[in-house]
């Protein structure tokens, strides 16, 4: 992409220069502190750091271990040694009975297909509107912008409650377009999309329009592939937000077939009346989080970079 | 004519081409809003419809009566109950989950071999889903459960009960709740904190240092606290709005029990709309609810301003 840094002019250089300058103060930002850290203080530090992720990972490894272990019981008092009463076969047997429960494969798989429809079909609307709202310059613009924000501030039963007369009105109770499509629509996905784009230089694209693209060619060949990292960030956050969705399914979904994973969750709960089986649960709650866990140690770096994007201006 | 604006885009394209330009933005931000008229902007309008009607979808039983709705939840006390427990769960919820997101982000920011790492773990809960995090927790404060075994006969500064059943205690499940949200929060808005101080220019703590402006207290009060208001509005705003939007947690560990301790709006508008049926009732309650995040959230002003403009 050859820049046409010759005949600028002197506002477009002192973008450039803006850009330019930007950037940098962006990498001087990283550098964690300015002054020279001892190495008790640094040692201290990490101890805190060390002591808060073992306290905010006790939960998850009592769940992990639980799903180990045949006693329905928590048990008094706690018992988190690792090689307690745990067992592959144990695993195997808790995995069995859940497995085996109700419609759990079928509940994992309406999980999976809801959520994967849905985050397609939100990022890209979302990365075409956020462009547009980051880049195309057009009568409205501001305006509508704000209007996409402003439904982040619409409470959910506002939405919902509508939402769902409308499916009892379409016969679309029940169904997987009427759990999928309320879901699509994003500002979050526009917004994070809209930072991105404004941080990619517009002199790239300004390169492009001089060669002659047009703004949706410019988008498709050139500002789409800059944005990966904005794409893989915005695919996670509606992810996990599907994933996790449970209020929606609540509504929509009234047979346990139709089930996605949070209401599965919430209905093996109650199954044994106000007696929790504890292995059990926590084997079920163990397999729901794997694919966020997955997806999250693998991506780790675009979740940080999109929770970042929402957070600062511009 | 001016040589900058010979040279811009605007009058660099032609004004067939700016017709191009705003045809392909109307044509990028159609499926958006063919998406949030049918599911946003039409549901508000409809709701706001059906606060005004005896509404009933099922029987077709459908006639306007006024205000009679709003009337009606404002005057049921579980209604206004709700509300004041959601603003009690709202302020002390927001308040700790903020400064404990600011010193989560002040200790995380040190890049340092163990934070990246660790920073992982502590934020699992805010990925995790609400649901299985809730289970896990209704197992955290049950009686056999983690804080009756391990933290208070160790640990208990406030000198809360030994062996409590907490979740079945009017005083105590409601803060348990909040324990927990607070807990399962607080790493999402530390990442906002840390992108929030990583966007704090080195000079300003350079020249700072220079003057004077070198312990931790006044590096807070004089760098911070100011460079980061823009954050700490984000972080409360975001804050207010899910937690006055409580539901997923309460639905799943308490159903709105002990005896209504634990009752907020959510669970008052899906019992309206759900068990009795009464639509009318539950979205005229909703708009309450939608006047009160308006109220709280308005007041900053500045911050949608700063926002849109970014």
């Amino acid at each position: 992409m050859g820049m046409t840094v010759s005949d600028q002019s002197s506002g477009q250089l002192t973008r450039l220069l803006k850009t330019i300058s930007s950037s940098f103060r962006r990498e001087e930002g990283n550098v964690p502190t300015v002054y020279r850290m001892g190495r008790l203080k640094s040692s201290l530090l990490q101890a805190a750091m060390v002591v808060l992720a073992i306290i905010y990972f006790i939960p998850f490894y009592w769940m992990i271990l639980k799903s180990f272990r045949l006693s329905i019981f928590a048990g008094f008092p706690v018992d988190l040694n690792p090689f307690s009463r745990t067992s592959i076969s144990n695993f195997i047997s808790n995995f069995n009975y859940v497995w085996g429960f109700g419609n759990f494969p079928i509940w994992y798989l309406n999980s999976i297909f809801v959520s994967a429809v849905v985050v397609v079909s939100s990022v890209f609307i979302g990365a075409l509107a956020g462009y547009a709202f980051a880049r195309l310059d057009f009568p409205g613009r501001n305006i509508l912008f704000y209007a996409v924000l402003a439904t982040l501030m619409i409470p959910f039963p506002v939405i919902t409650i509508s939402e769902y007369v409308f499916m009892v009105k379409l016969g679309w109770i029940n169904t997987y377009q009427g759990l999928m499509l309320p879901q699509i629509a994003s500002a979050v996905n526009v917004y994070l999309m809209r930072q991105y784009f404004l941080t990619i230089p517009s002199e790239i694209e300004d390169a492009a329009k001089i060669d002659g693209l047009r703004p949706g060619q410019i988008f498709f060949r050139i500002s789409a592939p800059l944005a990966k990292p904005a794409f893989a960030a915005s695919a996670i956050f509606t992810f996990i937000s599907s994933w996790n969705n449970f209020i929606w399914p609540l509504f929509e979904i009234q047979t346990t077939g139709m089930y996605t994973l949070p209401l599965a969750l919430n209905f093996f709960k109650g199954a044994n009346g106000t007696q929790i089986y504890w292995n059990d649960m926590m084997l079920a709650t163990t397999i729901s989080l794997i694919p966020t866990f997955i997806i999250y140690v693998i991506f780790e770096r675009f979740f940080i970079q999109g929770i970042s994007l929402t957070g600062t201006k511009g | 004519m001016n040589l900058a604006a010979a040279t811009s885009f605007k009058s660099l394209l032609g004004s067939s081409s700016r017709r191009v330009v705003s045809l392909t933005a109307y044509a990028f931000i159609a499926p958006l809003f063919i998406m949030l008229f049918a599911f946003v902007f039409f549901p508000v309008f409809f709701s706001f419809y059906i606060s005004f009607y005896h509404y009933d979808p099922f029987y077709h039983n459908i006639y306007f009566i006024g205000l009679t709705n709003y009337l009606s939840v404002l005057r049921n006390p579980s209604f206004i109950f709700s509300i004041l427990n959601v603003l009690y769960y709202t302020f002390v919820v927001v308040t700790i989950q903020t400064f404990l997101a600011f010193f989560l982000a002040l200790l995380f920011n040190n890049k340092l071999p163990a934070s990246r790492t660790t920073r992982a773990l502590v934020f699992l809960p805010a990925i995790s889903s609400p649901v299985a995090f809730s289970i896990i927790f209704i197992w955290v404060f049950s009686p056999q459960g983690l804080v009756n075994s391990f933290i208070l006969p160790y640990i208990n500064i406030f000198g809360l009960p030994a062996n409590e059943n907490w979740l079945l205690s009017t005083t105590y499940a409601f803060p348990a709740i909040m324990a927990m949200n607070i807990f399962s929060t607080a790493p999402y808005f530390m990442v906002i904190y840390i992108a929030g101080l990583q966007a704090i220019p080195s000079q300003i703590l350079e020249a700072a240092a220079l003057d004077g402006v070198k312990s931790s207290w006044h590096k807070f009060r004089y760098i911070y606290f100011p460079m980061l208001r823009f954050t700490t509005t984000l972080v409360v705003i975001l804050g207010l709005i899910g937690c006055i939007q409580l539901f997923d947690q309460v639905f799943v560990i308490t159903d709105g029990g002990p005896a209504h301790a634990t009752y907020v709006p959510l669970m008052f508008i899906y019992n309206r709309a759900f068990i009795y049926d009464i639509f009318g009732q539950s979205a005229a309650a909703s708009f309450i609810l939608f006047a009160v995040i308006m109220l709280l959230t308005l007041t900053q002003r500045r911050f949608f301003k700063e926002m849109t403009w970014a």
